[in-house]
């Protein structure tokens, strides 16, 4: 398990732990970020935000944001 | 069934954003729209009329959001409006190529007790994808009415209006079992239990007990004063017992929705097209070459933004300058005052006004483009390490864009920022870029006094305002509007074909906006700068504008600029272009007389003979400190008005203008100290 921040381009996993303010998990969780779903990231350079798909959908995400989510790496 | 009763029925239209909700808007109302604001609150809010059958119909457009909370403005608009409207049916618009995430919001409605009916949107894309959407299996699972559509296109369209017919007559219910989402949870029935048959709320119970689990202040409150203490205390035990409770919450509404979804969706292996969006968005996206075609299609935009804008004010320059000279050659026998008046004030005021106007629509045109097609959230990204070092987000990268353009612009596309401190900060922040007319006005006295030196000029000038971005910012961040700053979490829509219809409606209501707020501003601030400069021996040193530039040249020369600049300083509140046609008068150039005639355009002949006295007449340091004062004093009226209907504060529209005084100032009180060095 390892923060979504530290995903390289075309890994990915499943959605541990969330953690944060309340405010962040609002948003967070609207957009589709909660525990169990599928996440892959699609885009991760070394600055700026990350660009991951989950739920079918595109999201950009603050690095900050990422390293607050845990997420399980998927069996190759 | 006879319609007997003509009561207008409420529709009010739910949806997350990007998921066309203007689109079927647009569509059912078509030109009957009513665009204001919600009351009291700086979100737009869009409603229309349309009929079925007999029956008038009135469509309430709720902002766009992703759910329900009390945490944004948005967010409360459209849950009041639900819950106080009781509005007779409320369409809940979704993304069939992304509908995981888009019946959220759908699972949060369902609580609220209310008819409403699923619009399934873009069911081509979905298609395109492979999916294979069971309408009945969906219905049954959802417990509501679904409707597949495909908007852009108006499939499906009338069925939906049939529909809402049916719903809102009652011959369609909507299954309100909310407890289907939530009723095996063990947290649910337990707080349930302690709140139930107590709390008497224009919410219904089951809506009031999720929110408390989600820890929603607002529901907080009103529950701790309907329940006895002890009561309260079990129930913050309870509440207690999970980690966090929006996640719990959001957990099951997503288990919920992928459990229907199950059932009524078969993925068949996508036809995967190489689709020529994904190969752009590679390159969109790219940390190097999603820069360089940013670039490049912003220069694009601002020349494509002047080519929309040429017709408007390439016509009403020699319109009014035709309507000047008709009125000083007709109005003969009319006083003296009275065609100056005319000629010199009114004219040329409406003139420009109505030739920003042009430019404006050019701007806002090419921009909505741009967002329509999806491409704006990608600058958003791209942007977005740059932004944060200015201490904003990618969000805040559109507006300071535009401003580039037109200030106005700027200021009203602040509205897509999600948090009000991040908005109010890059509100004050976009006036401080320089739009296109006062580039104009800089070059042309910049060319003037320092030819080749020009280019190093901008260059400082451009890191001042990179300095001076930061400085606002962190003041701002520091003392006035302190907070956390929220990272960027924000959707990269599919990109689409830009749809005209949405866009075209969203550019009117802008430039109707301006409009309303900016040309009588404009016009009168044109006729006070005339009435104030008008003397009938046309000895404009005596006037009783030069008397108030006198007044404060002990403090003004001291910075290096003398009445004549000061005043062109002011008068450049109407438009920044205005400054010029003030220093021909105030220096006695070519003739000129009245200190808006410029703004038609004394013309090439005017300008050339501009350029030759004003350069013997003001010395360099003094014409740097213009410059630099120029390029950051306040902004036009039109901005001005535009940070108040935005910011609906005094304080603020105030406050920044004076900020931007200080700042102007001190700019080029420096610039001045330097120069005196330098020449």
């Amino acid at each position: 398990m390892k923060s979504l921040d530290l995903f390289a381009s075309g890994e990915s996993g499943i959605i541990e732990k969330i953690s944060g303010g309340g405010k962040f998990l609002s948003r967070a969780t609207a957009m589709g970020f909660t525990p169990e779903a599928d996440i892959s990231v699609i885009r991760n350079g070394r600055r700026g935000p990350l660009i991951v798909k989950l739920r079918d959908t595109e999201i950009a995400i603050g690095r900050g944001e990422a390293s607050k989510i845990e997420v399980k790496e998927a069996v190759k | 069934m006879t319609v007997t009763s003509e009561k207008t029925r409420i529709i009010a239209l739910a949806g997350q954003p990007n998921t066309g909700k203007s689109t079927l808007f647009n569509r059912l109302t078509g030109a009957k729209q009513h665009v204001g604001n919600w009351p009291g609150k700086t979100v737009e809010q869009k409603s229309g009329n349309f009929v079925i059958g007999d029956r008038p119909y009135q469509l309430v457009d709720l902002p766009g959001t992703y759910s329900l909370t009390a945490n944004s403005i948005e967010e409360k608009i459209a849950r009041d409006f639900i819950v106080d409207e009781q509005p007779d049916v409320v369409v809940i618009m979704a993304d069939a190529s992304q509908l995981e995430r888009s019946l959220y919001l759908l699972a949060e409605i369902k609580l609220l007790n209310v008819p409403s009916v699923l619009a399934l949107n873009m069911m081509d894309v979905a298609e395109e994808q492979g999916k294979d959407i069971n309408v009945e299996e969906l219905e049954k699972g959802l417990g509501i009415k679904v409707l597949p559509l495909v908007a852009a296109k108006g499939e499906g369209v009338l069925e939906f209006l049939s529909a809402i017919e049916a719903v809102a007559d009652k011959e369609i219910k909507t299954d309100t079992k909310a407890d289907s989402i939530f009723k095996d949870d063990k947290l649910f029935n337990s707080v349930k239990s302690v709140i139930t048959g107590k709390i008497n709320s224009i919410f219904p119970e089951d809506w009031m007990v999720i929110k408390l689990i989600e820890g929603d202040a607002e529901v907080y409150g009103e529950i701790q004063q309907k329940i006895s203490s002890q009561e309260w205390n079990k129930l913050f035990t309870l509440l207690n017992s999970v980690e966090d409770g929006q996640l719990h919450a959001a957990g099951l509404r997503y288990e919920w929705i992928s459990n229907v979804l199950s059932k009524a969706v078969k993925k068949q292996e996508a036809v995967e097209k190489k689709s020529r969006g994904k190969r752009f968005d590679k390159i969109a996206t790219h940390p190097v070459w999603g820069k360089v075609l940013a670039v490049l299609i912003m220069l694009f935009s601002f020349g494509a933004a002047m080519i929309v804008a040429l017709p408007v004010m390439g016509g009403m320059q020699p319109l009014g300058k035709f309507l000047v000279s008709a009125v000083n050659s007709g109005l003969t026998s009319a006083p003296q005052w009275f065609v100056s008046l005319l000629a010199d004030g009114l004219i040329p005021g409406v003139s420009v006004a109505i030739m920003m106007l042009g430019y404006i629509f050019g701007v806002y045109l090419v921009f909505s483009l741009l967002e329509d097609v999806g491409y704006v959230a990608r600058l958003a990204y791209i942007f977005d390490n740059s932004m944060t070092k200015l201490g904003l987000h990618g969000k805040s990268f559109m507006p300071l864009l535009m401003s580039f353009g037109c200030n106005i612009a700027g200021v009203t596309g602040t509205r897509v920022i999600d948090t009000w401190q991040q908005r109010m900060v890059t509100l004050v922040m976009v006036s401080i870029v320089p739009c296109a007319a006062l580039w104009a006005v800089i070059s042309f006295i910049g060319t003037i006094f320092f030819s080749a030196a020009m280019p190093f000029i901008i260059l400082i000038l451009l890191v001042i305002m990179v300095l001076h971005l930061s400085l606002t910012s962190y003041l701002l961040r520091k003392f006035v509007v302190p907070g956390e700053t929220s990272g960027l979490i924000m959707e990269l829509p599919p990109y689409h074909k830009p749809n005209w219809k949405t866009i075209f409606g969203h550019v009117w209501v802008q430039v109707k906006s301006f409009f309303k707020r900016a040309v009588s501003l404009i016009a009168i601030l044109s006729v006070v700068t005339w009435a104030l400069s008008y003397r009938a021996d046309g000895n404009m040193d005596l006037s009783i504008l030069a008397s108030i530039g006198k007044f404060f040249d002990p403090v003004t020369s001291f910075l290096g600029l003398d009445w004549r600049l000061f005043i062109a300083l002011c008068a450049a509140m109407i438009a920044k272009e205005a400054a010029l046609s003030v220093i021909a008068v105030l220096y006695g150039i070519g003739g000129a007389t009245s200190i808006t005639s410029f703004l038609l355009g004394g013309a090439a002949a005017g300008h050339a003979e501009l350029a030759s006295t004003i350069g013997s007449m003001v010395n360099p340091a003094s014409a740097l400190a213009f410059i630099f004062a120029f390029f950051f004093t306040v902004p036009c009226i039109g901005t001005v008005a535009s940070i108040y209907s935005e910011s609906k504060s005094l304080k603020w529209t105030f406050g920044s203008s004076l900020y931007y005084i200080v700042t102007s100032l001190i700019a080029g009180g420096i610039a001045y100290r330097v120069g005196l060095l330098i020449f």
